[in-house]
């Protein structure tokens, strides 16, 4: 069978079907390629990279044809023939030894010399971003402009950006495919990854996942990275600075009663200033569709017709929901909880749940109502009425009807 | 008579071979389910080794089934997110520890005395233990996921995913428990084999004329010896903390994760070492027969085989690229990963020069041999993409090492494994399983494989994280998990194959002679299959190849022990005991570790039971007197 014309075909087809693939790779239609990169330190990878590519395929090809060209060549042809009864050859060993020891020299030498620039201490004057990993979500702070948010960052390009790495509870690791490699997030340890986006690169959003299994939803752990220009950065990050932009009861007095979080709004501002409401977002028109999730929704009911108040959600928010226990919304100031993400901004977020779903009404209703059938093992309860709790096994007894999430959606989608 | 034969006319041109009616019967004496119950025969041993481990192969591989049924299509939800995350950490638990390691031991079992010319191993109950404690550890941690609590922290088990404050459900204890019951298994094999390699060679046969195969064997327990105690203490650690309430993995006590991880590494490096070298010796024996040559570099063979091991001890942190060790670890783990390849790279390169020149004859057992130097290279390859560091932030913890580990392990391991299978089936049942059904397994296994992990190299650098339950549309990834999960399924069709030719031609192949193949060690100048007592005379060594260059006294004792037909009693040959005793040590020994998760009672009871066996054991001779 070997050398027979269905061979021959099988491996023209097998070359052919790895061009494609290896074509398709560089097509631009990969999202979270690691094969374009954006920074000096992502042309650092992509170098050594290159240069691993190339001699991987020169080994494969010369290996691989000539224990092809010897299994062929050497086949059968007599049954009487004594092949010579070689035992080795010391010059072909020493040959076979130095040279893929030379060969990984070229690796070697980048190799080490990529480490040590790629580790060192970021510029002073970078960005500053503190990560926070939690089952399952992520928690960005930046530090500088005492702004704290969760599962999205806006970047400036052309600015050196270092993010501190750390997590609340097991081990995750940080990576935006597209941009940087990645970084682990270590219990009791702080990590460091830094790099700066090329001017170049424009407004657009990113993926980012957790790459270190840390439990029932591993998987859904997803951010987004939306880099920007630095005026629009400067824009945003004014936006973030600012309290919740729905505000329905007047406002609040000036000492907060529990100021244990650094986003606890200091002087209650009567509200946000003409420049923080024309705070950059990035328009959807420039959002890419696959930072946009499409992750279908689970069976549960919700009616969708439902109205929503705003103002009712407000109350409804630090009430009945009692979502003040765990989320944070800068400016209402009865809701300071940190187990969960910080809410300020939620209504301009690309994604809910950690990237796990479209924000609009329809998911994130059914995010409120059923949170753990949504994501599994979120720790946000069950709360909506009747709606079966997985991780209890049982019905909610109490909870919210359909009409009061609906307007705790009113709210939220409000807090832009 | 020549005083040389030549490979290709063994002995059967002196005393040709007439088979005997049913000759997978011929020469066994007992084969009732008690003797096989009670057996310390190594043969047996390694027989029962084959059966559990193949088994445990195809529960593995169901497992792998559902995990690419899963993956086969973005965002669905064939298994929950609990149920996933609980058989891909039981598909990597059952493959590496109960698949392929004993599937190793099978021929370990087997092959080792015969290839030394021994009668046993140096510890015959010592060595039924080992099998029995395999299989009821392997029962422990398998049968969990029947009642949904199957281990869920991944087959590497990350703190503090897997202390008590994130996990507290049984689902851990099965995984901490059962490794350590795994563990004594290995251990326990590891010094009855290196006892027998070194006490029980034939005369004659010094270290440099062994077969390759019990050389690279004998590497492999040296491995497990010194790297299984590294597991154990973390386990032990791990267990410690989720039982007795102390802090070794605490974090709120200040615990630092890296200790689970560098404890994990120091034994999960040289364990994929253990995996793949003797699946190298396999290859090496195989090789040489149907080149009708002998191994090319025997001695480089050896030493790097050796080096392997050793470097092998230097190289664990290069798993921990992504945590932050500093450029200095960094930099001096790259090296040393790098510096492995190279002995790697030696060994492919001898195999291609043992093909080089020769008469190669295209049996499935060569083409798997041959499929393993082919196939070893890209997952080595890959390997080496890995070892540096400002590289391997992209590549780690994504499909890319998925892609890589299953080349060294699926196209390595496992071809290798086949081909032993295929070469030594006639030595193991007397019959030979069928060719042509064995070049459709090759094919179809060999384009299966291909198939489900060649895209996982794409869908890695593509962006597409390890380890997760689903993912979303519109990633660039749909298209490459499509091609690996038809791939899979192919997979499935190239194993039905395999079982199939496997259990027919044990009951009606073609019945074979003590060499079919024409090869040189000793194993093949004994009938097939092998007597109880295996050489009716120990035979004398004067080479590597006793029966391609041996001299005349090497021929002489082959003829003798080929003959075959007469019984241990008939040659006064002293045989060990047939006893219960090692199964009862087992069974109270798993059943004690049990107690641990049942209760104080249970642990106490068993642990006394294990005594009191233990000490029968002990005070019990291995076999009848004799003179």
């Amino acid at each position: 069978m070997i050398g027979s014309p269905r061979l021959r075909r099988l491996a023209t087809f097998g070359a052919a079907a790895t061009l494609a693939l290896v074509l398709g790779a560089c097509a631009r239609d990969y999202p979270n390629t690691t094969f374009q990169p954006h920074s000096e330190y992502g042309r650092a990878i992509d170098f050594i990279w290159n240069r691993l590519l190339l001699l991987g395929t020169l080994v494969f090809i010369f290996v691989e044809g000539v224990l092809l060209f010897v299994v062929f060549k050497y086949r059968r042809r007599s049954d009487d023939v004594v092949p010579p009864q070689t035992h080795g050859n010391t010059a072909l060993e020493i040959t076979w030894t130095l040279i893929p020891a030379a060969i990984l020299v070229f690796i070697a030498v980048p190799t080490v010399r990529t480490i040590f620039e790629t580790q060192t201490k970021a510029p002073a004057n970078a960005l500053q971003i503190e990560v926070y990993g939690h089952q399952w979500w992520w928690e960005f702070r930046y530090p500088e402009y005492n702004v704290v948010t969760a599962n999205e960052i806006y970047i400036p390009t052309g600015r050196a950006v270092n993010f501190t790495l750390r997590t609340k509870d097991v081990l995750h690791s940080f990576w935006m495919p597209q941009l940087s490699g990645k970084r682990d997030l270590i219990a009791n340890h702080t990590n460091y990854i830094w790099f700066t986006p090329d001017s170049t690169v424009p407004t657009t959003v990113w993926n980012g996942f957790c790459t270190e299994y840390c439990g029932a939803s591993h998987a859904n752990m997803r951010f987004r990275v939306v880099t920007v220009k630095p005026d629009q950065f400067a824009s945003w990050i004014e936006h973030q600075q600012a309290p919740a932009f729905f505000n329905a009861a007047p406002a609040a007095p000036a000492v907060t009663p529990a100021a244990n979080s650094a986003n606890a709004a200091p002087a209650q501002p009567a509200g946000p200033t003409p420049a923080q409401l024309a705070g950059f977002i990035i328009p959807k028109e420039q959002v890419p569709a696959y930072t946009i999730p499409q992750t279908p929704l689970p069976d549960i009911k919700f009616d969708d017709r439902l109205a929503g108040d705003a103002a009712r959600g407000q109350q409804l928010f630090t009430g009945a929901g009692t979502c003040n226990a765990c989320h944070t919304i800068s400016g209402n100031p009865l809701a300071v909880g940190t187990v969960g993400p910080n809410l300020t901004h939620v209504g301009s977020r690309i994604a809910i749940g950690a990237g796990l779903y479209a924000n609009d009404a329809r998911h994130l209703a059914r995010w409120i109502k059923n949170a753990r059938v949504m994501k599994p093992g979120s720790i946000m309860p069950t709360l909506g009425k009747g709606q079966f709790d997985p991780q209890s096994n049982s019905a909610v007894p109490g909870g919210l009807n359909d009409q009061q999430v609906a307007d705790i959606v009113a709210y939220l989608q409000a807090l832009k | 008579m020549a005083t040389t034969y030549h490979p290709g006319s063994d002995l059967e041109v002196l005393t040709p071979y007439t088979p005997s009616p049913t000759p997978a019967t011929a020469t066994v004496h007992k084969s009732s389910l008690w003797s096989w119950i009670t057996t310390t025969d190594h043969k047996k041993i390694g027989t029962l080794y084959l059966f559990t481990s193949l088994f445990f192969f195809i529960w593995g591989g169901v497992e792998a089934e559902i995990i690419r049924a899963q993956l086969g299509g973005p965002n669905r939800h064939l298994v929950s997110a609990e149920m996933y995350n609980q058989i891909f950490t039981m598909h990597g638990t059952t493959m590496v520890f109960l698949a392929i390691m004993p599937l190793s031991a099978a021929f370990f079992n087997y092959l080792i005395p015969l290839q030394i010319g021994a009668r046993d191993v140096a510890f015959p109950r010592l060595n039924a233990f080992s099998y029995w404690v395999y299989l009821f550890g392997g029962l422990f941690i398998s049968l969990p996921i029947f009642f949904k609590l199957a281990p869920n922290g991944g087959w590497f088990g990350y703190v503090p995913l897997t202390t008590r404050t994130y996990t507290p459900g049984l689902n851990v204890d099965f995984w901490v428990v059962g490794l350590q019951i795994l563990g004594i298994s290995s251990l326990a094999a590891a010094f009855n084999f290196i006892t027998t390699i070194i006490n029980l060679r034939a005369p004659g046969m010094t270290l440099m004329r062994m077969p390759i195969f019990t050389w690279m064997s004998f590497v492999v327990q040296f491995l497990i010896i010194l790297a299984f105690p590294a597991i154990t203490v973390a386990l032990f650690f791990l267990m410690m903390d989720r039982f007795f309430g102390t802090a070794f993995y605490d974090m709120a006590k200040g615990a630092d994760p890296l200790l689970w991880q560098h404890l994990f590494w120091v034994f999960g490096h040289p364990e994929v070492y253990i995996l793949i070298l003797p699946a190298f010796g396999l290859v090496s024996e195989v090789l040489p027969t149907f080149a009708k040559k002998p191994l090319f570099g025997y001695p480089v063979m050896v030493y790097s085989g050796i080096l392997i091991g050793f470097l092998g001890f230097g190289v664990w942190a290069h798993h921990m690229f992504a945590v932050g060790m500093g450029p200095v670890a960094d930099s001096v783990f790259s090296m040393t990963t790098m510096l492995i390849a190279i002995p790697t790279g030696v060994k492919i390169f001898n195999w291609i020069g043992t093909l080089a020149q020769g008469q190669i004859r295209y049996t499935t057992a060569n083409l798997f041999a041959i499929g393993l130097v082919g196939l070893f290279t890209i997952g080595g390859i890959s390997g080496v993409m890995h070892s540096s560091p400002p590289a391997d932030l992209q590549q780690t913890d994504s499909y890319f090492i998925v892609a890589h580990f299953h080349y060294v392990l699926f196209g390595g391991s496992i071809m290798g494994i086949f081909a032993g299978i295929y070469y030594y089936f006639p030595k193991l049942f007397g019959r030979m399983m069928d060719e042509k059904l064995g070049k459709a397994h090759f094919w179809v296994n060999i384009i299966a494989m291909n198939l489900t992990f060649f895209p996982m190299h794409f869908s890695g650098m593509l962006g597409m994280p390890r380890r997760i339950y689903t993912y979303d549309a519109g990633q660039g990834w749909e298209t490459f998990n499509a091609m690996s999960t038809g791939g899979a399924y192919l997979i499935v069709v190239a194993t039905l194959i395999f079982l199939f030719n496997f259990f027919r031609s044990m009951r009606s192949g073609t019945p074979a002679g003590p060499n079919p193949w024409g090869a040189a060690t000793l194993e093949w100048t004994l009938p097939s299959p092998v007597p109880e007592y295996n050489f009716a005379t120990i035979p004398t060594v004067t080479s590597r190849y006793p029966l391609w260059e041996g001299k005349d006294v090497d021929i002489e004792s082959a003829r003798i022990n080929q003959q075959g037909g007469k019984t241990a009693k008939q040659l006064g040959i002293v045989l060990p005991y047939n006893t219960i005793k090692p199964l009862l040590v087992a069974l109270f020994l798993v059943l004690m570790f049990c107690g641990l998760l049942v209760g104080q009672r249970l642990l106490i009871g068993a642990a006394a039971a294990m005594a009191i066996s233990l000490y029968a054991w002990l005070t019990s001779p291995l076999e009848p007197e004799h003179h």
